[in-house]
């Protein structure tokens, strides 16, 4: 694959931490009922609030759940919100965005719908319709793939857009090939990098945003954990138990930071010329 | 030389006493002056109690405007504009004597006129008046000084609503000529009889009350709102602050010398803070469960039953509160120490965790297994954090439970239907004047619970019966029949009674923590 041949090349120290702290990440959350013996929504209201032990090791919340317990799972939550967002923003975003680049014709209407969408902040936005449809984890999803599909759209299209007229498609054409295949096999192949960039950018907004709809209560349902709704919570208790607040709010900032950390690097990597074109 | 030694001895004795009545003398005076800066968490959208069921109106409002009765510190109802009262006529004519000598802040004399025209407004608009108003007759003025109050039918709970410490319901008198300009419309300007007179109102900012310098105290000894109340402070300020964060800070830098409700988990950190009490309010608010008593299986009284055995009480109290000090298990609706109270309620049934009893229970009501929606508002502590411990313990005995948590408006609306919820978590105020009070909480199709069976006709029963009896002890044993009933059939149940706290600096001396706040009497050092 293209990407790990440049990888060797560059040996790029962003995406090594960042991916190294990835796995950490990812492993903590997949393995969670192995490193822990806590449930994550069992109450034990007599042991609230207690500080870091041996038994708890960031501690207990209000209703005495194990708050490392909660990380862990809340960070499935997490990765599991921010891989759906990615998922359906690529399709969503790569149907509409090649539609448009591919077929001028359309090309207009499309990207002054999107324009006007994206004329609004995405996570008023996912606001807006988690608050209509309300809280709970697919409607979060639906939520954030709605907002961030309009610039996922506009960077496949300028993709296609400077792909479409380059000889080998032109070449392609000539030999009989269909719109599909065009599109599959030699236009959408070669603008995989930009895409894989903005996914990763994407990956990390949605697991921002995941908190932040959840901390203003409309994102996850309690008891359910999740890192956002872990602070909300914490807020209340910040002068009395801060581990409360501390360690959902580190988790947040590892994860995105470590995702923000590989979307710069690979972005460096795969292509230098678009650093300044693509910048969030 | 005796006599001269029995002379100076009483020469220096009353040298001595008058040197301990002037300083005492000027300690008292020593405590006039200052001004109140409180902090309180809800702006208000007028004034005018009888126009609304706001009851942070009430709370500020008690400084200006005073009842003809009010609650003592053990909710007994005391004469307070009153002088005396009488009844008559096994309770259909009340005859009331009022105190000669009240000035109102207007400058004139208090008498009848003024009684019978903010009477007469109270009874069309206020809620508890209009509780009042299918029972009432008419309001006559004897002579300047005497009332009398006509029923057509028996009425018991009359004189405990006119002093009502729930939300807006007391009764409290206003110049007649206030009356006269505004009649039923918001009232803004306020002549009242209270040791504070209105100064200035911000919206949504502050309210500023000064001393009613011809304040003419009641002859009985204070006790809450009832009884001599003081105006020592020159001045009162009520500062609006939706944040209990900000409010909290106030304090602690000395902004504010109050503040009202305030996180009771930082409980420790004022209490190591020098210049901080905490004041604890008496457990005034109860956590109500409420069933919706038309859909199943709560349509049956062995479910509802087995959710009380179903649920560990103590555990809940640290889930929803939090700090013991701070909640009470109490299974009567009226708290020990109310004249209403009934000690053994629910016994039996109330704080016993029997998660065996209750599967027998709901197999016995035919409980099939379907997920319970429990209903409950996401702002409030007690209701929020009750709710999900509540599904935890319900889940952790094998039922299928769905939390529903929405913003109040929602839960309101929600609660109001038929369906679509199985239980709903609410905060029921606890300081209550009268049993009474409770019908329109209980019986068949009231308020919310859809109660509609043999059972509820029963309690319709009892409390017609509780309507017409006046006597204490006939009254009590009714209520007793009350409890008793409430806790077979279950509409709904108490959990516990849950306290408020709130802090003041230490500046701010003789503060009583009442259920609202108040602030005559109490001094700055």
């Amino acid at each position: 694959m293209l990407f790990l041949k440049k990888y060797k090349k560059y040996e790029h120290s962003y995406i090594t931490t960042s991916i190294i702290i990835l796995i950490i990440l990812i492993s903590l959350s997949l393995f969670a009922p192995l490193l822990t013996d806590y449930n994550p929504v069992r109450n034990n209201a007599r042991n609230r609030l207690q500080p870091p032990s041996k038994e708890h090791l960031l501690g207990t919340d209000q209703y005495g759940r194990d708050i490392f317990t909660r990380i862990l799972y809340g960070l499935r939550t997490s990765i599991e919100v921010g891989i759906s967002v990615v998922i359906l923003t690529v399709i969503f975003g790569g149907i509409v965005g090649i539609v448009a680049g591919y077929y001028p014709q359309i090309d207009k209407i499309i990207m002054r719908v999107l324009d006007a969408m994206m004329a609004f902040p995405g996570i008023i936005i996912a606001i807006s319709l988690a608050a209509i449809w309300g809280a709970g984890k697919l409607n979060i999803i639906l939520a954030l793939s709605f907002a961030y599909f309009p610039k996922m759209a506009r960077i496949i299209r300028s993709a296609v857009i400077s792909i479409k007229d380059l000889d080998y498609v032109d070449s392609a054409r000539a030999a009989g090939a269909n719109d599909l295949r065009i599109i599959f096999k030699y236009i959408l192949k070669n603008s995989a990098s930009p895409i894989m960039v903005q996914a990763t950018f994407n990956f990390a907004l949605a697991i921002l945003d995941e908190a932040a709809l959840s901390f203003l209560g409309v994102g996850i349902m309690p008891p359910a954990p999740s890192l956002g709704a872990m602070v909300t919570d914490a807020r209340t208790y910040m002068v009395v138990a801060p581990w409360m607040i501390l360690a959902p709010g580190m988790m947040i900032i590892l994860s995105v930071l470590s995702l923000n950390l590989l979307g710069d690097g690979m972005r460096d990597l795969l292509d230098p010329h678009l650093k300044n074109t693509l910048k969030k | 030389m005796k006599k001269k030694l029995r002379l100076s001895l009483i020469v220096l004795l009353i040298v001595f006493s008058l040197l301990i009545s002037s300083t005492v003398l000027a300690q008292e005076e020593d405590r006039f002056g200052g001004t109140l800066n409180t902090a309180f968490q809800m702006s208000v959208a007028h004034l005018d109690t009888d126009n609304s069921t706001d009851s942070m109106i009430s709370a500020m409002m008690n400084h200006v405007y005073e009842g003809l009765f009010e609650f003592d510190e053990n909710l007994n109802l005391t004469p307070h504009l009153a002088a005396s009262y009488e009844i008559k006529e096994n309770g259909l004519v009340y005859d009331v004597k009022l105190r000669e000598d009240v000035r109102m802040h207007n400058g004139e004399l208090m008498d009848a006129d003024d009684v019978v025209a903010s009477f007469r407004r109270w009874l069309e608009i206020n809620n508890g008046g209009q509780l009042v108003a299918p029972h009432f007759d008419e309001i006559e003025k004897l002579d300047q000084y005497n009332i009398r109050f006509k029923f057509e039918e028996v009425y018991a709970p009359f004189l405990n609503i006119l002093a009502s410490p729930v939300s807006n319901q007391k009764f409290v008198v206003r110049a007649e000529e206030v009356i006269d300009e505004f009649g039923t419309d918001v009232i803004d300007r306020h002549v009242g009889t209270g040791p504070y007179k209105y100064e200035e109102w911000v919206p949504d900012q502050k309210l500023v009350l000064t001393r009613f310098e011809d304040y003419t105290p009641s002859p009985r000894e204070g006790s809450f709102f009832a009884g001599e109340r003081i105006p020592y402070l020159n001045k009162i300020v009520f500062n609006f602050i939706p944040d209990a964060q900000v409010r909290v800070s106030g304090v602690q830098t000395g902004q504010f010398h109050f503040a009202e409700e305030v996180p009771r988990d930082q409980y420790q950190i004022f209490k190591m803070d020098q210049n901080i009490k905490n004041v604890i309010i008496y457990p005034d608010r109860m956590s109500m469960l409420i069933f919706n008593n038309a859909e199943a299986p709560f349509d049956n009284k062995y479910a509802r039953q087995a959710i009380a055995y179903a649920l560990d009480f103590e555990e809940l109290g640290y889930a929803m509160i939090g700090d013991p000090q701070f909640w009470r298990l109490e299974s009567a609706l009226h708290e020990k120490g109310n004249p209403w109270h009934v000690s053994d309620a629910g016994s039996g049934i109330y704080g016993v965790y029997d998660p065996e009893k209750a599967k027998q229970l709901l197999e016995r009501a035919g409980y099939d297994g379907q997920p319970l929606v429990i209903l409950s508002g996401q702002d409030n502590q007690m209701e929020r954090q009750g709710a999900i411990a509540i599904q935890d313990q319900l889940e952790k005995i094998g039922i299928d439970v769905e939390l529903q948590l929405f913003d109040r408006p929602t839960v309101v609306e929600r609660r109001a239907k038929k369906e679509g919820w199985h239980m709903h978590l609410s905060p029921f105020i606890k300081v209550v004047p009268d049993p009474q009070i409770h019908q329109g909480w209980t019986g068949t199709n009231k308020w919310i619970t859809n109660w509609d069976s043999k059972d509820s006709r029963q309690m319709d029963q009892i409390f017609a019966e509780m309507l017409r009896e006046v006597d204490y002890e006939q009254r009590y044993k009714i209520v007793e029949r009350m409890q008793a009933e409430l806790w077979d059939s279950v509409p709904y149940f108490n959990i516990l009674d849950y306290s408020r706290l709130h802090i003041r600096r230490t500046e701010l001396k003789n503060f009583q923590a009442g259920w609202q706040p108040f602030f005559w009497n109490t001094y700055l050092e």
